[in-house]
């Protein structure tokens, strides 16, 4: 994407939300907990948090999505709500965890000059990733820029993850899905013949026992 | 190792340090970048495809990944940008900032142009309520963007983008439907079931029968 496109969306992005923003009613947050709930928000969720909630409402709908697409037939319908939920649960899974496991990583050599002590295990690592505005002091809450720091490792770590872990279990899971519906379809398809040979079988009954009937 | 590292570092919290959105929204772009790639490549490598096939697939998936990057990016930003819009001119407001604002008689807030932090003459102990309610609302506003964007809107309009194309894409293919190379991933069935091109592509990752479906493999 070249700078110029990313300068266009910019430009509409503001112009939209400056038109948005002068129709929107003043709101006041006055209840204590809400205030804080958004404080521990801005404080607490960070990238694998939201990979987590994107991962959660991913399920609630994107296989709606799938389900409801009249261009393919019913079968093709479930499977592929099948596949996409797989491959939900197997990204969600391999994000959430890479991205989590990559912050922790940064932050284990993130410290501050004042967090390393005599007992510090490899004192000369753990400030690697410490940026020189927090070993001057000006920075004092790292979380913010660990959590960056890791998001932007993890991106890298995925790149292998992608193709090692989310292929083959999405295909995995994919498949274990469609063995249940297949089940579940096969089961139908059983019933369904059941019912008809059994009205078929009445249906057969009906005239002689009305015959004999007759006869009686 | 330490001096080639820094730059990139104070690079990051210079930029991220104090943002939790703005990083939110710039690492799902290169997210969305690096899984499209992994998916070009993918096509690049897979034997199974012809490279008939691999000329009319590569530019498309890079069409796709136009289409899941802009769309992210533009509704994400979109939404961060409303958000900030909101409470840095304080329309939207903590409890404690707006009764600060009230008491203390700050003129226009809430109207165009106006910006709480250089106009609403905040105690520091104010500044660091407000920081923290619009550190929360950014994320908010950052989530339900993504949320939109991923889920919703990206979907839909990738499902009718392919949809579009995977006629054109029968139609190219049609002739060259006896090569014994392509049967493996588009059978006979596999035509009448109408697969889109995004499910075109994921079976060449699982090399299993071709279903459409509404995500890609995303990082």
């Amino acid at each position: 994407m070249t700078s110029l496109n990313v300068n266009r969306i910019s430009t509409v992005a503001r112009n939209v939300t400056g038109a948005v923003a002068g129709a929107i009613p003043t709101v006041t947050i006055k209840g204590e907990r809400a205030n804080k709930f958004i404080t521990w928000i801005g404080k607490n969720i960070s990238s694998p948090e939201n990979r987590l909630i994107l991962g959660v409402t991913a399920l609630m709908s994107q296989p709606f999505i799938d389900l409801h697409n009249r261009k393919v037939d019913e079968e093709t319908r479930k499977v592929s709500a099948a596949r996409t939920v797989a491959k939900i649960i197997a990204g969600t899974l391999t994000g959430v965890l890479v991205r989590k496991g990559c912050i922790k990583a940064i932050d284990a050599f993130s410290m501050l000059p004042s967090q390393i002590t005599a007992t510090t295990k490899w004192p000369w690592l753990r400030t690697l990733f410490t940026p020189d505005s927090a070993i001057s002091g000006v920075l004092t809450d790292l979380t913010h820029h660990k959590n960056a720091l890791g998001t932007f490792l993890s991106l890298f770590v995925m790149t292998i993850t992608n193709f090692a872990i989310d292929a083959p279990l999405t295909k995995f899971l994919t498949n274990k899905f469609v063995d249940k519906i297949k089940e579940k379809d096969a089961i139908k398809a059983e019933e369904a013949k059941l019912k008809q040979t059994t009205q078929q079988i009445i249906a057969q009954q009906k005239p002689q026992e009305v015959k004999e009937v007759a006869r009686g | 190792m330490a001096n080639f590292l820094k730059p990139f570092v104070n690079w990051v919290a210079k930029n991220y340090g104090d943002n939790v959105g703005k990083m939110l929204i710039h690492t799902g772009v290169i997210g969305w970048i690096l899984s499209s790639a992994a998916q070009v490549v993918a096509i690049m490598i897979n034997d199974k495809i012809p490279k008939k096939q691999k000329l009319y697939m590569i530019p498309q998936e890079i069409a796709d990944a136009g289409v899941n990057i802009i769309s992210f990016y533009l509704i994400t930003q979109t939404c961060k940008s409303l958000g900030s819009k909101l409470v840095d001119s304080g329309r939207w407001l903590s409890g404690p900032v707006r009764k600060f604002l009230l008491d203390n008689n700050i003129q226009n807030v809430g109207k165009k142009g106006f910006d709480v932090l250089t106009q609403g003459q905040l105690t520091p102990e104010m500044m660091t309520k407000f920081k923290e309610f619009r550190s929360g609302m950014d994320v908010l506003f950052t989530t339900a963007g993504s949320i939109l964007s991923c889920n919703i809107v990206t979907p839909i309009v990738r499902n009718e983008i392919a949809a579009n194309r995977q006629k054109k894409f029968i139609a190219d293919l049609e002739p060259t439907t006896n090569d014994v190379s392509n049967q493996s991933i588009f059978n006979q069935n596999s035509y009448k079931r109408r697969p889109t091109m995004d499910a075109f592509i994921d079976g060449t990752y699982s090399r299993q029968r071709v279903y459409p479906t509404s995500s890609s493999l995303k990082i």
